[in-house]
């Protein structure tokens, strides 16, 4: 027993000098884990200045001074002038050519009730032309529906019956849950880094080292091939935590330099749920290493390990994506590895309390998964076809 | 290591048996949803003495609302809104507090509470006639068997549903839900309410907003001059408006002669119900006609139609008038029992004749202001305010004070009552603002930047010079 242990260790130290002595090749395959939080910090910035932001529009008014009260509420709606145009934006704003055209008889047919057009013109394909001519329409039925308010209080009707039926939205969802897409990315985020941060060192110990004949003098050695395997697994799999533990930290940071609150949304990574999301990403990170060492055993050549495996980080990007766009979920996905797992991280962005039997459940498939895995490997290595990359 | 174990363990139980003892079952809050508020928040009612002195007679239960902040990783203080009226119900305008509060809420809780008598905390109400009635019925249809009626309605104890214990429940809640101390916004009425609390827990509180100040020297009730002070400087404006000056050039000499002219002979005129669509009659005499424009003069978007209004109500149409009446027919702005009990009890005694002849010497509704007082208080039971509650309150907290100029019931010189007594406080006049300055300008990001600085006199208050000036309808087609 005690032996088994010391040997155990023994192959695991080898193991992690291999994999941390190049420390550049490290550092590329951590990357992930170090972008991804500047990622999700710029995409929030950019998405919640899409959402909350209304910038300057510059409108070439026809007959501007048959409206001017109009033309005070597009500019409330900062909806301006072309006229005032700052000379940087000039060509720009030259190029998207919206003009609004003011009818000559606006007043007077404003004074006896009269139906009044504008025109708006503009190039309504330019797909930067349409998130102004969007608040445009909005300005021009505002302003609008308050002035036929005004008209129909002052003959003396009560305006509320202009409002029969009024839809008040009431959202379930707790009040602490965060802001989606935040969430939505970081949990992809996690599962990608618990498959890609341990990728080169899974393959580098397994296809490398038959390549580079080392795996030949190891299993010469008298120890077990179960051994031989696990401290492959333990080392890959501690470079993959790492990669969710950088992720995990990083994020916190970075989503502190966005104002979320603007959209009504915050996001807080406490200790708890941090410890939780890590709890479910232990199991994902073995369980990707294993699958990754498994491949790789099974390819002929270095190269050939590198593009198979490469395809298999496909893997854990595509299920979160698939499983958050389903409207519908089967029961059984809860029980699949990843799938169970990013259903589960969802939750927890949401507020939802965790449902820890379904943290169990999901973990015990997944290691039970990567236990096959393993002894299987263990048996193959056993077999000269694997090891000389015959078959 | 088993020592360590059990310290934990019974450290936990003790935790428990003190916050279950603190809490004794009293107070209970949940998720809900609230007005047209999208999201989740949270209600509570908190079990509190009907008399503090009593405190294990008659209880009730004080109904209240925390908007959580949005953000909430750094704790500050709340914020607690302190309702007008007296008798409105915190709680019941959640939706428009969650929009003017909104930068507020991003940090802070907001915390709403039912004043006991108001809302879902032991409401006291009357069902007046005239005000279900309101096209048909004149004010002085109000009879006094109906009051006597409301008053004998009243559950509990009346005399207990007083601005002090008010304060006391609220401090009661912040107690109830951890918060050491509070911020506080008053408007109108919640004015008085916020200088009663700074009288009597100080040390509750962090800072406080007065908007549009009933301040404890002047008592509540006397609009005579306040109102008339608001009319005639929307008659100025309107002169010193060209289009509006063109429009209506003898606005002023027009009011009197309809005012004058439904003195004489209350008209009755037969208009379609603006609600119904069914026959009815509009029954009008110059106290409703005043009391009308009065209520219009509140906010900026009611005083831009009174020229207007005024004009064609003297051409003889008074279609205009109805719209208006027609906006607020049949909601209840006010829990009328908690109004009366509180005014006719806290400040109506305070008041001489010659006071009262002194309010009703104007040119706008004379003394329509104090009838409906006169009319109901003799019906309500009668408790006197101890003496400390009439004396001008000096607590050195920091205070934003906030008057809107054109404001009828607490014009800018109410604040400067509050401004002197209060050592660390600041008095904004909004120009161009009528009541309640902050719910419709942007005094409300003054205050989120005074909840965070308390500095009330380094306040950035340049944005206030951007309000422009009050315009007017001139058409009843509207605006070129």
């Amino acid at each position: 027993m005690n032996l088994d242990l010391i040997q155990l260790k023994a192959l695991v130290i080898k193991e992690y000098r291999e994999a941390f002595r190049d420390k550049r090749a490290l550092m590329v395959a951590l990357m992930m884990a170090i972008l991804a939080p500047v990622g999700i910090m710029v995409m929030s910035k950019i998405m919640i200045e899409k959402l909350v932001d209304e910038p300057p529009v510059y409108v070439k008014f026809i007959g501007a001074e048959h409206a001017p009260k109009l033309i005070k509420h597009f500019a409330e709606k900062n909806l301006l002038d072309f006229a005032d145009v700052p000379k940087d934006e000039k060509s720009t704003w030259e190029q998207r050519n919206i003009a609004i055209e003011i009818p000559e008889d606006y007043a007077a047919d404003m004074a006896e009730g009269k139906p009044i057009k504008l025109h708006l013109q503009a190039d309504f394909t330019d797909k930067a032309v349409q998130p102004p001519v969007r608040r445009i329409n909005n300005a021009v039925r505002a302003f609008s529906l308050s002035i036929g308010y005004k008209r129909l209080l002052l003959r003396g009707v009560d305006i509320r019956l202009l409002n029969p039926v009024k839809l008040v939205e009431q959202d379930t969802a707790k009040p602490d849950a965060t802001f989606m897409l935040i969430s939505m990315m970081l949990g992809i985020y996690l599962m990608l880094a618990a498959f890609m941060s341990g990728l080169s060192v899974a393959i580098d110990s397994s296809a490398g080292e038959r390549e580079r004949n080392v795996l030949e003098m190891l299993l010469c050695q008298p120890v077990s091939t179960l051994k031989i395997v696990l401290a492959k697994l333990i080392s890959a799999s501690t470079v993959a935590v790492i990669g969710v533990l950088l992720i995990l930290i990083l994020t916190s940071v970075s989503v502190g330099f966005v104002d979320l609150t603007k959209i009504g949304a915050t996001f807080s990574l406490d200790i708890s749920t941090a410890a939780v999301l890590l709890l479910l990403l232990l199991p994902i990170c073995f369980f990707a290493s294993a699958c990754q060492l498994f491949v790789a055993f099974q390819t002929k050549s270095f190269k050939e390990a590198q593009s198979t495996v490469g395809m298999l980080i496909g893997i854990p990007a595509f299920i979160p994506f698939v499983v958050s766009m389903m409207d519908d979920r089967p029961q059984w996905l809860n029980w699949l590895p990843i799938a169970g797992q990013s259903m589960i991280i969802e939750n927890i962005f949401k507020g939802v309390d965790v449902d820890w039997l379904a943290v169990f459940a999901t973990s015990a498939v997944t290691i039970a998964i990567t236990v096959a895995l393993v002894l299987a490997l263990a048996k193959k290595l056993k077999s000269e076809k694997v090891v000389m990359a015959l078959s | 290591m088993n020592i360590t174990w059990k310290n934990i363990l019974a450290l936990s139980l003790l935790s428990l048996t003190a916050t279950s003892w603190a809490n004794d079952n009293k107070l209970t809050l949940e998720n809900c949803h609230l007005g047209e508020i999208r999201s989740q928040v949270k209600c509570g009612k908190l079990e509190v003495p009907e008399n503090y002195q009593k405190p294990d007679g008659d209880k009730i239960a004080v109904n209240f609302a925390v908007l959580p902040a949005i953000d909430d990783s750094e704790y500050k203080a709340p914020l607690m809104f302190l309702a007008g009226g007296p008798g409105q119900a915190a709680v019941e305008l959640a939706t428009g507090l969650n929009r003017v509060f909104r930068e507020v809420r991003k940090t802070r809780d907001i915390i709403l509470v039912d004043q006991r008598g108001t809302g879902e905390s032991s409401p006291l109400s009357c069902e007046f006639e005239a005000v279900d009635n309101v096209y048909s019925a004149l004010p002085d249809a109000l009879n006094p068997q109906e009051v006597k009626d409301c008053v004998a309605q009243f559950k509990g104890d009346v005399t207990q549903y007083n601005s002090e214990n008010a304060i006391r429940d609220f401090d009661a809640i912040r107690a109830a839900l951890g918060h050491e101390k509070l911020n506080i916004y008053g408007g109108s009425y919640g004015t008085r309410a916020g200088l009663v609390f700074m009288r009597m827990f100080p040390e509750s509180l962090e800072s406080v907003v007065l908007d549009s100040v009933g301040p404890i020297e002047v008592p509540i009730g006397m609009f005579g001059q306040s109102g008339a002070r608001s009319f005639n400087l929307l008659i100025d404006n309107c002169k010193n408006s060209e289009s509006c000056n063109k429009a209506f050039p003898n606005l002023a000499a027009e009011f009197q002669a309809v005012k004058a002219r439904l003195a004489k002979q209350p008209a009755s005129i037969d208009i379609l119900h603006p609600r119904l669509g069914t026959p009815t009659k509009l029954v009008i005499d110059d106290t409703k006609f005043t009391g009308n424009l009065r209520f219009q003069l509140y906010g900026m978007e009611g005083r831009s139609m009174v020229p207007l209004v005024i004009h064609q109500a003297f051409l003889g149409n008074y279609q205009p008038l109805v719209g208006l009446m027609a906006r607020t027919e049949g909601e209840q702005l006010v829990y009328t029992g908690l109004l009366f009990n509180i005014v006719c009890n806290e400040d109506m005694p305070r008041l001489s004749l010659a006071d009262k002849a002194a309010d009703a010497n104007n040119n706008f509704d004379g003394k329509d202001s104090q009838l409906a007082w006169d009319m109901v208080c003799p019906f309500f039971p009668e408790y006197r305010p101890s003496e400390d509650f009439y004396q001008s309150v000096t607590a050195d907290i920091p205070t934003l004070i906030l008057s809107g100029n054109l404001d009828p019931v607490t014009p800018p010189s109410n604040g400067e009552y509050s401004a002197k007594s209060l050592p660390n406080s600041h008095h904004i006049i909004v120009e161009n603002a009528s009541h309640t300055v902050a719910m419709s300008t942007c005094a409300s990001d003054i205050i989120q930047e005074f909840l965070t600085s308390k500095t009330p006199k380094k306040l950035d208050e340049s944005c206030l010079k951007d309000i422009p000036q009050e315009t007017f309808m001139t058409s009843v087609n509207g605006i070129q």
